[in-house]
């Protein structure tokens, strides 16, 4: 099949996962291609340069058939064509392209595979990568901007099933090339939570209808992002994730970014919004604030963590994880904690902040930056229920939301990973958050306004926090 | 597999802000009173964060370090104190992974006397290595070639009583020069670059280049043979090694320089030597007259080509591109005390030779970071480090890094004794007055201020990019240009004076537009047809981004 470069631009740029929408592209090729399925309709994974006008260049990946005329993208409004990706897996097949190989493989122990799949549907919210359902039971995520080097989505769930930690779906499978334009992965296949809800809407739900049950939820999800940060910190012996003592400057270093981004939004801060008003004008007493918060000793270990870790990445589980929740060292004081009435907390989508750099993404950083991300959540998501509540959110909630969160966590945490004492994790922990609220309030007055109060309210506690702490 | 890491781009030199680093010096990763490539690994987040683009490394190689590793004795292997290949190559990869590139020095023009190479030379007169050095038996010829280190060698020629016959050497007299009319040498050098980019490094420093062949009745330098032979380097690193970079150093006035670019088809970048004292005597004279002139001196490059600028390096200052009058006006003025002058420069770095002076390092990197090239800081300046001008040669430039008021300052776990040189610990410029933690926590430092500078150049590639415009103006103590690139103009304005000044400046072809200063993002009155009148504060700059009309602020 030759490929029409025009229509191949036209075509890949208008995919809601091109990413590089502003950019005028000059040139579009397909670098290399593979056959998985010689039978008719024959299926062929592709890779599909894109290159800029600057003579920078992404590299794409597409499902062609030759059946079809015109489409490029044999995934792009019907799943079924992703069976052969699965059984591709399932066979652990190694494929020879041009330029390089691309090789299936199949989780060990995994028994996900061990039968035929049957109804497949497309994920209609995902924004950069394609998802696809199988029979509610396993779910593939394909990558469509490649980047080069493992995933780390990849790489954590793989480090967390042969850790057994259970509060996260297991991975059944993947699928990666290597070889002369890159080497990267391109798919993985992993279980499917069919009875997950959501853990923002559910805590948006039940702020309002169910706050105490809530709150009991959250001291569950503290003591799974514990045990979840306590595994990912347990092998010295992997490279890729022994946990490591940070360099002296990082801290310093740390400091001087968050507050020259500080400094930055406040120059860029519209007058006279009453919305501002608790942080008009402050910026040098926010500033202070944060030099002292940082005049901590030791900053505790570094470990590869979650990466982007907040409630709309996790989801509440009727069933719970597959293993009772009981084998989980923590589960025997929790008697108030759902997980022992039935359910639990699973933790999704290990990829990281998708703006940053694959490289980025994999560097270890302190375990207490996941902890900020949840807790500015709670932020929002008390406000979201309040702007959109039926009935009243308690008052004091985002402050005990915090407090049993902390709680659990503390309690299901390796100590050894955090700085020693609560007074240097409280700080610690604040100069994270203020990096967040201060990334929120750019990021609010650029493109909604209606939201800025939510990072406005959080730097001004942590400035009252701060104060009292000091 | 480096080039996973960075986009395809052929050009990145030229929006690129460089750092030059002495391994020795940066950061000891094992205690043995020593830097070396595990420390170098360990300090990567700092210089990522400083928001430099490529690293250049001194030399790495193996040597007997009685030149600062510029004697090669082995080029297919690290020297023991800085680690092993592997740990090279595992520096290159984290340095791609943050985004940064790594160059290495490399000296193609001689080695040192204990490279196996010179000693089956010097011992077998008819043997595969004879011709592989420059031998003769007089130490007549090639008189025009001029002695470079002054102070130490009396003659190019150096007798060998081994083989009975003289051999030539533009540096030391430890320091052979290879002969490059040999086949098999050109060959040989061609091999050691390929060794290294297959690690993945992105270029190489190309030290002493002008010097690789001799001819009779010639000075030796930039002789057409070394034209030619450069070609071919670079065809080979092309051919093989897309976005690599060929630097080449090479003293010499713009005219000869330019040479060493080509068609474009030679180095990608040469050093701007000519410039870099002219800026230390513009700001000492308060006259912009000597920066106008010599940018003025500067021919045009090819467009795929690069100057290289500095304000100081591992070198002395050197002052071999002046007249005999400047050269004497330098040492006036910067080289009060006579320990200060080594050959024909003088040995100290920034701060110093700024008597510390704030407003004097922001208005120098404002110049430099101006200017049509790319900037290229060395290791400890961007703190404002000192210098200990009692240590010989040029050590007293290359002292440890200053990391911190811990012991060592921070730079080593060693005893105090055992390491390589004592940091500073004058009052002035001493560790604990002068360190990286310090500055990262105060935002007013230096260190914080070259951050938010490096960051704001690399905002607008006009300054790599751009053409270059003069504007000189009635006051001559305003150096003033214009930078543009695409729909991009800069107006760059620099009060050369220790006083404040008023300067009028001639903008017409500016009318309508709105210069807007580029730290604060402040609006300047728009432009008219009259001259655009500035205030400037003593040593005082001003960057303009000149808008349209209607899109200010």
């Amino acid at each position: 099949m030759t490929v029409d470069q025009n229509a191949l631009i036209e075509y890949v740029t208008r995919q809601r996962w091109y990413g590089a929408k502003s950019r005028p592209v000059t040139h579009s090729e397909v670098l290399d291609r593979v056959t998985i399925r010689h039978a008719d309709p024959t299926l062929t994974l592709a890779l599909v340069e894109v290159r800029y006008e600057t003579g920078a260049h992404d590299i794409y990946q597409l499902v062609f058939s030759d059946g079809t005329a015109g489409a490029f993208d044999e995934l792009a409004d019907d799943a079924s064509p992703a069976r052969e990706l699965v059984s591709a897996l399932r066979a652990g097949l190694t494929l020879q392209g041009k330029l390089g190989v691309l090789e299936f493989r199949p989780a060990e122990d995994s028994t996900a595979l061990s039968r035929d799949l049957g109804a497949a549907r497309l994920v209609s919210s995902e924004q950069s990568n394609t998802s696809i359902v199988f029979d509610e039971t396993v779910i593939l995520k394909l990558f469509r901007r490649l980047e080069a080097g493992i995933n780390p989505e990849l790489e954590l769930l793989r480090f967390l099933g042969e850790h057994d930690f259970r509060n996260t779906p297991p991975l059944v499978g993947w699928y990666s090339y290597s070889g002369g334009p890159l080497t990267a992965t391109l798919g993985l296949l992993q279980e499917y939570v069919a009875d997950g809800i959501d853990g923002w809407k559910l805590a948006l739900d039940e702020i309002t209808s169910a706050p105490e049950r809530f709150l009991d939820r959250l001291e569950r999800l503290g003591e799974v992002t514990g045990e979840m940060h306590s595994v990912l910190g347990s092998d010295p012996a992997d490279s890729a994730f022994a946990p490591e003592e940070p360099s002296v400057e990082s801290l310093g270093l740390l400091t001087a970014t968050v507050d020259e981004e500080i400094a930055r939004v406040f120059l860029s801060l519209p007058e006279d919004d009453e919305r501002l008003a608790p942080i008009a004008g402050r910026s040098e007493e926010v500033r202070e604030q944060l030099r002292l918060l940082t005049y901590a000793g030791s900053s505790g270990r570094v470990i590869r963590t979650h990466g982007d870790y907040h409630l709309g990445q996790t989801l509440w589980s009727r069933s719970g994880p597959e293993a009772p929740a009981a084998t989980a060292p923590t589960a025997g004081r929790g008697a108030g904690t759902p997980a022992a009435s039935g359910g639990d907390w699973v933790v999704l989508d290990f990829e990281g902040e998708p703006a940053r750099t694959l490289a980025e993404r994999r560097r270890k950083r302190s375990p207490l930056r996941d902890v900020a991300g949840m807790l500015r959540s709670f932020a929002y998501v008390a406000t979201a229920a309040h702007l959109a509540a039926d009935g009243d959110v308690p008052e004091d909630w985002e402050e005990r939301a915090r407090a049993r969160f902390l709680d659990g966590y503390l309690e299901a945490v390796d100590p050894a990973l955090l700085p020693p004492g609560e007074a240097a994790i409280e700080r610690l922990l604040a100069v994270f958050e203020l990096e967040k609220a201060v990334y929120e309030l750019r990021y609010e007055l650029d493109n909604r306004p209606d939201w800025v109060q939510i990072p406005v309210a959080g730097i001004d506690r942590l400035m009252q926090q701060a104060a009292e702490a000091l | 597999m480096s080039e996973q890491w960075f986009e395809r781009d052929p050009l990145w030199f030229k929006r690129a802000v460089f750092y030059e680093i002495h391994i020795r010096g940066f950061f000891d990763g094992n205690d043995d009173g020593s830097g070396d490539f595990r420390g170098l690994i360990d300090k990567l987040d700092y210089l990522e964060w400083l928001g430099v683009d490529c690293l250049w490394l001194l030399p790495m190689y193996e040597s007997p370090l009685r030149d600062g590793g510029y004697d090669i004795s082995n080029f297919f292997a690290i020297h023991p104190d800085y680690g092993t290949v592997e740990d090279f190559r595992e520096f290159v990869e984290q340095a791609h992974q943050r985004g940064m590139r790594v160059i290495a020095d490399l000296v193609m023009n001689h080695t040192s006397s204990d490279h196996p190479w010179f000693q089956e030379s010097r011992a077998e007169p008819d043997g595969e290595r004879a011709d592989w050095y420059v031998w003769s038996d007089t130490d007549e010829r090639y008189p025009d070639a001029r002695i470079i280190f002054l102070d130490t060698e009396p003659s190019n020629w150096t007798f060998d009583q081994l083989r009975s016959q003289y051999y030539w050497h533009r540096f030391f007299n430890h320091q052979p020069d290879l002969n490059f009319d040999s086949p098999e040498v050109q060959e040989a050098m061609l091999e050691v670059l390929r060794f290294w980019l297959d690690l993945g490094i992105d270029g190489f420093r190309l030290d002493a280049v002008p010097y690789l062949f001799e001819r009779d009745g010639t000075n030796g330098e930039n002789l057409p043979e070394t034209h030619t032979y450069l070609k071919r380097v670079r065809a080979e690193v092309d051919a093989r090694y897309p976005d690599r970079l060929l630097l080449a150093e090479a003293n010499q006035w713009p005219d000869d320089v330019v040479q060493y670019f080509g068609a474009g088809d030679e180095c990608h970048m040469a050093f701007h030597f000519p410039v870099m004292p002219r800026m230390f005597m513009a700001l000492r004279r308060e006259d912009a007259a000597p920066i106008y002139e010599i940018l003025e001196r500067t021919p045009a490059i090819p467009d795929n080509c690069q100057w290289g600028l500095f304000l100081r390096n591992h070198d002395e200052l050197t002052l071999e591109m002046v007249t005999d009058d400047e050269r004497d006006y330098m040492y006036e003025e910067y080289a009060k005390d006579p320990r200060m002058k080594l050959n024909l420069g003088i040995r100290r770095r920034l701060a110093p030779l700024l008597d510390g002076g704030r407003d004097e390092a922001e208005l120098l990197h404002a110049i430099l970071f101006s200017l049509p090239g790319s900037p290229v800081l060395y290791y400890g300046d961007e703190i404002g480090m000192g210098d200990n001008v009692y240590l010989g040669d040029r050590d007293g430039v290359r002292t440890p890094m200053h990391w911190s008021g811990d012991r060592n300052a921070g730079f080593s776990r060693a005893d105090w004794a055992q390491l390589y040189l004592q940091p500073l610990m004058d009052p002035v410029y001493g560790f604990q007055a002068v360190n990286v933690e310090a500055q990262l926590r105060t935002p007013t430092s230096l260190l914080r201020w070259l951050q938010r500078f490096i960051a704001l150049r690399k905002e607008h590639p006009v300054f790599g990019l751009g053409s270059y415009e003069p504007l000189p103006a009635e006051n001559t103590r305003i150096f003033a240009h214009i930078r543009t690139w695409e729909e991009d103009i800069v107006l760059c304005v620099h009060n050369l004076s220790r006083a404040a000044q008023a300067v009028q400046l001639d903008l017409a072809a500016y009318a309508g537009m709105v210069p807007v200063e580029m730290l604060g993002q402040t609006a300047f009155p728009p432009i008219g047809e009259l001259p655009y009148l500035l205030t400037l504060a003593p040593r005082g700059f001003f960057w303009f981004q000149l808008r349209q009309g209607d899109q200010q602020g």
